[in-house]
């Protein structure tokens, strides 16, 4: 055994490791058919539950099924997996900034239970994030079977995240613009080429799986200048909508988190709400995609007055599923808005003037879509690619451009951090590649330490110190009680220097008398932006590192120069 | 006194005698606690290549309101200024990131499960990941509280058995204590275990600080360990082999551990010993 | 050629922690195999400079590297020599006779000698008083000496520097070195021993180039003991 062992090893790697580029991208093959995978049961089995639970519709009590179904979803990740709150994409982007992509087993699937539980019942909610999350865990721990570095793991995450998106929307492209886009933040040769191949992998598995059916069929729009001109505005409503749900969605989660009791008993009750919704207005329940699919295809009967409302209510039953609990994504509602709201102002303006020569409701749905997607995210490109892509169709990608622009820019205006990102810059925990922020992190305190200092006894008399000056090459001189080693102070020369050159005080001060005790120090898990801060604060060039009372070093801006450069060297190539 | 223990409080009589173990290892071996009072009963430590996810037991997060005090109590009793670990980041608002660059780490058998559950069972899940993935040794102990002045190696010759004697020499010099050698002789040539130290560049060392060498050729490793004295730390490598030899043979930790009363000192396959 | 960790912390110029979080970061070009590491220095060498960074391998031969100690004032003398009754009427033939003994040198090198010991007086004198001159050129880095010297040269006449003192000068220590930091070395210890008007005194005496330097040792030893 002992001998076939080694020889497996050797073998194993040496196959493998014959290029790293190509092991990555065999392995992203993997990842994204198992993301594409998740996806395809993800959806299934929604469609199954849904299905299962049609008959029961019909019933009074049937607004009791969301609030089960949020209930059962928060029992199952509180109780039985242990998860943690949350709907999981800001935690892959939490990982990927901080751990180097690392996310754990239990992730791969947890969510995508308690969001089949959540919307399968009724709760408005999207499919997306917990595929999105499920998608990164999985590439995370074959990137850990395979013992990869961070930067592969990263990249092997994004494969996860695209794998899911291209499978989900059968839309590669976008897969792939949403991994760099919203996971990972960096575009290079070394990250894209696996992402798009686990995109493709990902669409494959789910064209093999469930046909290669576009999500809302193509339509011919025609389109002119005018509206061109609508989608102006059209693209400020869509950055309003956006604003308002997001504002909801806080405010929402923020009452929940003051109304107190049993998480899951507050998951039910925003479930009750919601289904008491939808029994008056069913459209409003679930993901939504058959609403969606219906006004594209201007099939979609009610008027505008009643569409007008279904708005407000599709808005309020996402929040309140969300908010108080619900697990689910953003996505999907968020096409769900934007497709009404489009229609909503199609309409309101062909009320206004009948007789404009505008494109049908169908493509203003569309635009809708990709409005509250590019506002909702700040992330125009997803927006643009999902929307040309899961229509099939190029002639919209003019007022497709204009409408995600204006709504991302208005919405930046107004909430700088996306949706998925709020919590994340809130914390200081966004940490984009080639950022100083990324930088600081990177470089912590103890990879900074000087540790070239004279350490000098309180006891000591001026004229040894002076001579101690004369071998050293630092201005700071740490103080340590001889006996227990801690530090008492420092002594800074600039403070002495007047003093050393008078050798009638050589004998009489000692270095008690001398050493400043009232020093800054920094602890070596301390935060590099905060030390950086304090330094700016109390104008200090170089400060003391002491932990347990113990002087660890120094750390000072000059090193921090010398080695900043280096690392923003090797961290932007 | 620049080593620091990571140790989680459970605020029960088991916690107490937890803590007060920890102590007495801290104040042997030149270290100090850095403790964790759980506000939530999960939390994630990121380790180099893993994330693992420990979920304490509802007993660490009981009475709130005196944890402090007793866990400040049992430090101060020892002598040692309290250090107490405060959670910076959260991968979500009830998981909160804990460090894992501490020197060493106290686990009880099982992290996880009711405290009345153990007794000298089986070390959880949890805590084997962490021993696996962890650049720390694990320090699991006794069941009750219980000082040590000895500390004994089980060395079988691995790769890890040398980081354990490795680590067991650098606490006998922080500690003065001697060191006792325990080794099950397997199918290996009697001598290798001397070659072994030898190729380490060790013998000067075990010359040094090992003051009795116990070699078994007979008898089951269970009926030999009674020959472990009660009052020493036991340090030993672990995860020498693998997860399948594990699971086909048994694991050798668990065997030892589920024999011996001794507090146990286990390195993981990531510990680096440095002399 | 492998490398180790501390060697390639080292070369790059970072601490050892940060070239092993490179290497779990995957930012480094690194082979792992198993627990091991391998690198080769021609894709280091590759990759710092496409990044723009100091890669200096360490050196095959330590001892090359390593700076020179400072040596004693007696070796440096000993190889400068020692040179009695020049003749010498002003300050200009009196820093001739002595670029002209200077052992070793190239006549255009003597000339070049000259004309910088000539600069560094008119803009200072290097008499610093008891009689004593110390000349040496302005700047110690343009020397073609590889090794530092001083030539003691003792002049038949008494010359006037425009010393500090405005006492004539009996006796030149010319004093040239590779580097300030030896040049200063020098400089400090020499000043040292003529601060003693013992040692003055017994240098008005001419005395032999065994006595002399037995005498410099001398001294030499108690300005070490002194923590010079």
């Amino acid at each position: 055994m002992d001998r076939i062992k080694p020889w497996l090893k050797l073998t194993r790697w040496r196959f493998f490791r014959l290029d790293d580029r190509l092991l990555l991208i065999l392995i992203a093959v993997i990842v994204g058919n198992c993301s594409g995978l998740s996806a395809v049961a993800l959806n299934t089995s929604i469609d199954a539950m849904v299905e299962w639970l049609q008959p029961l519709r019909h019933y009074w009590w049937a607004f009791l099924l969301p609030a089960a179904g949020a209930a059962a979803s928060s029992i199952f990740l509180e109780k039985i997996v242990r998860e943690g709150a949350g709907h999981g994409v800001p935690e892959v982007i939490y990982a990927v900034s901080r751990y180097g992509g690392l996310l754990r087993f239990r992730s791969s699937f947890t969510r995508l239970i308690s969001s089949c539980l959540t919307i399968g019942s009724g709760g408005s909610a999207g499919p997306e994030a917990p595929v999105v999350i499920s998608g990164a865990a999985i590439g995370s721990t074959i990137a850990r079977k395979f013992g990869l570095n961070e930067r592969q793991r990263v990249t092997l995450v994004g494969c996860g995240a695209a794998g899911a998106i291209s499978a989900i929307f059968n839309a590669p492209i976008a897969g792939m613009v949403f991994a760099v886009e919203v996971i990972l933040g960096e575009w290079t040769t070394l990250n894209i080429i696996p992402i798009a191949i686990a995109a493709v992998s990902g669409t494959e598995i789910s064209r093999i799986l469930m046909g290669n059916r576009i999500a809302f069929t193509h339509q011919v729009f025609n389109i002119d200048f005018i509206d061109i001109a609508a989608s102006v505005g059209l693209g400020i409503l869509a950055a309003a909508a956006s604003i308002l749900l997001t504002r909801l969605l806080r405010g929402m989660s923020s009452l929940c988190s003051r109304t107190g009791g049993p998480t899951w008993l507050r998951a039910a009750l925003g479930g009750c709400v919601v289904g008491a919704m939808g029994l008056a207005l069913p459209d409003v329940l679930g993901e939504g995609y058959h609403t969606t699919r219906l006004m594209i295809h201007g099939l979609y009967a009610p008027g505008v007055t009643l569409v007008f409302i279904l708005l407000m209510a599709k808005i309020l039953a996402t929040s309140l599923t969300l908010g108080w609990g619900g697990s689910g994504g953003i996505f999907a509602p968020c096409l769900a808005i934007g497709s009404i709201l489009g229609l909503t102002f199609q309409r309101a303006l062909m009320a206004l003037w009948p007789g404009a020569n505008m494109a049908s409701e169908g493509c203003f749905a569309l635009l809708g879509m990709a409005g509250l997607i590019s506002g909702m995210l700040q992330a125009p490109l997803t927006g643009i690619f999902l929307i040309v892509e899961i229509t099939g169709g190029w002639e919209v990608i003019l007022p497709l451009i204009i409408i995600s622009v204006i709504s991302t820019t208005v919405c930046h205006y107004f909430e700088p951090a996306s949706f998925y990102l709020k919590e994340l810059i809130d914390h200081g925990h966004l940490l984009r590649p080639g950022t100083d922020a990324r930088v600081l992190t990177d470089l912590s305190v103890p990879e900074l330490l000087e540790k070239d200092c004279i350490v000098v006894s309180p006891t000591m008399r001026l004229g040894e110190f002076v001579d101690i000056v004369k071998i050293s090459h630092r201005n700071y001189f740490p103080v340590e009680d001889p006996e227990t080693g801690e530090f008492l102070g420092m002594v800074y020369l600039d403070d002495v220097r007047p003093y050393l050159f008078n050798p009638a005080m050589y004998d009489a001060v000692v270095i008690e008398e001398i050493m400043d005790t009232d020093v800054e120090t920094v602890h070596p898990d301390d935060d590099l932006p905060d030390v950086l801060r304090r330094m700016d604060e109390k104008r200090l060039f170089s400060m003391p590192v002491v932990s347990n009372n113990r002087f660890r070093g120094m750390i000072s801006k000059a090193t921090l120069l010398d080695r900043y450069r280096r690392e923003l060297a090797v961290q932007t190539s | 006194m620049d080593k620091e223990l990571f140790h989680i409080f459970r605020n029960t009589p088991l916690g107490r005698e937890t803590l007060m173990q920890s102590v007495h290892f801290c104040r042997k071996v030149g270290a100090y606690p850095v403790i964790y009072i759980p506000r939530s009963t999960k939390f994630l430590m990121y380790f180099e290549n893993d994330v693992v996810q420990v979920d304490l037991d509802e007993s660490y997060l009981s009475d709130p309101p005196t944890a402090r005090r007793h866990a400040e109590e049992i430090v101060a009793e020892a002598g040692l200024k309290p250090v107490f670990f405060e959670p910076k980041h959260f991968t979500a608002s009830t998981l909160p990131d804990i460090p894992t660059h501490y020197d060493y780490m106290c686990c009880p058998r099982s992290i996880s499960d009711l405290s009345h559950k153990i007794g000298l069972g089986y070390i959880g899940p949890r805590v084997r990941r962490i021993v696996k993935s962890a650049h720390f040794p694990v320090l699991i102990t006794s069941p009750a509280y219980k000082p040590w002045n000895g500390i004994t190696v089980l060395f079988g010759g691995s790769n890890n058995a040398v980081k354990a004697l490795r680590l067991g020499i650098q606490l006998c010099r922080q500690s003065g204590c001697e060191m006792t050698l325990f080794t099950q002789v397997e199918k290996n040539d009697p001598d290798h275990y001397e070659e072994v130290i030898r190729e380490n560049n060790l013998e000067a060392e075990v010359a040094k600080y090992v003051k009795r060498w116990d070699r078994f050729d007979s008898g089951t490793l269970e009926t030999n360990l009674y020959e472990v004295p009660h009052d020493n730390l036991v340090i030993m490598g672990a995860y020498g082999h693998g997860v399948i030899r594990d699971l086909m043979f048994g694991s050798k930790m668990e065997r030892i551990q589920a024999t011996i009363t001794n507090n146990l000192l286990i390195v993981g396959p990531n510990y680096t010993a440095r002399l | 050629m492998q490398l180790t960790i501390s060697e390639i912390a080292k070369c790059l110029g970072v601490p050892e922690r940060t070239v092993r979080r490179w290497i779990r970061q995957g930012r480094l070009p690194v082979q792992r195999i198993g627990e091991e590491y391998s690198f080769s220095q021609a894709a280091l060498e590759r990759w710092a400079r496409e990044r723009n960074l100091s890669f200096f391998p360490p050196r095959v031969d330590r001892a090359s590297q390593q700076t020179p100690e400072l040596e004693d004032l007696q070796t440096v003398m000993r190889r400068g020599g020692v040179f009695y009754e020049l003749a010498a009427d002003d300050l200009r033939s009196a820093l001739r006779a002595a670029a002209d003994s200077i052992p070793g040198l190239e006549t255009a090198e003597r000339e070049d000698l000259y004309q910088r010991l000539l600069a560094r007086e008119q803009l200072a004198s290097t008499g610093i008083g008891k009689g004593v001159a110390i000349p040496h050129p302005r700047n110690p880095s343009g020397n073609t000496t590889k090794r530092s010297l001083i030539t003691t040269c003792f002049l038949k006449n008494p010359v006037d520097f425009n010393a500090v003192d405005q006492q004539p000068v009996f006796v030149m220590f010319v004093l040239l070195s590779p580097s300030v930091k030896t040049h200063l070395h020098l400089l400090s210890r020499l000043t040292y021993c003529v601060r003693d008007d013992d040692f003055v005194a017994f240098l008005k005496t001419r005395p032999a180039p065994a006595d002399f330097f037995e005498r410099i040792a001398r001294l030499e030893e108690q300005l070490v003991s002194a923590g010079y």
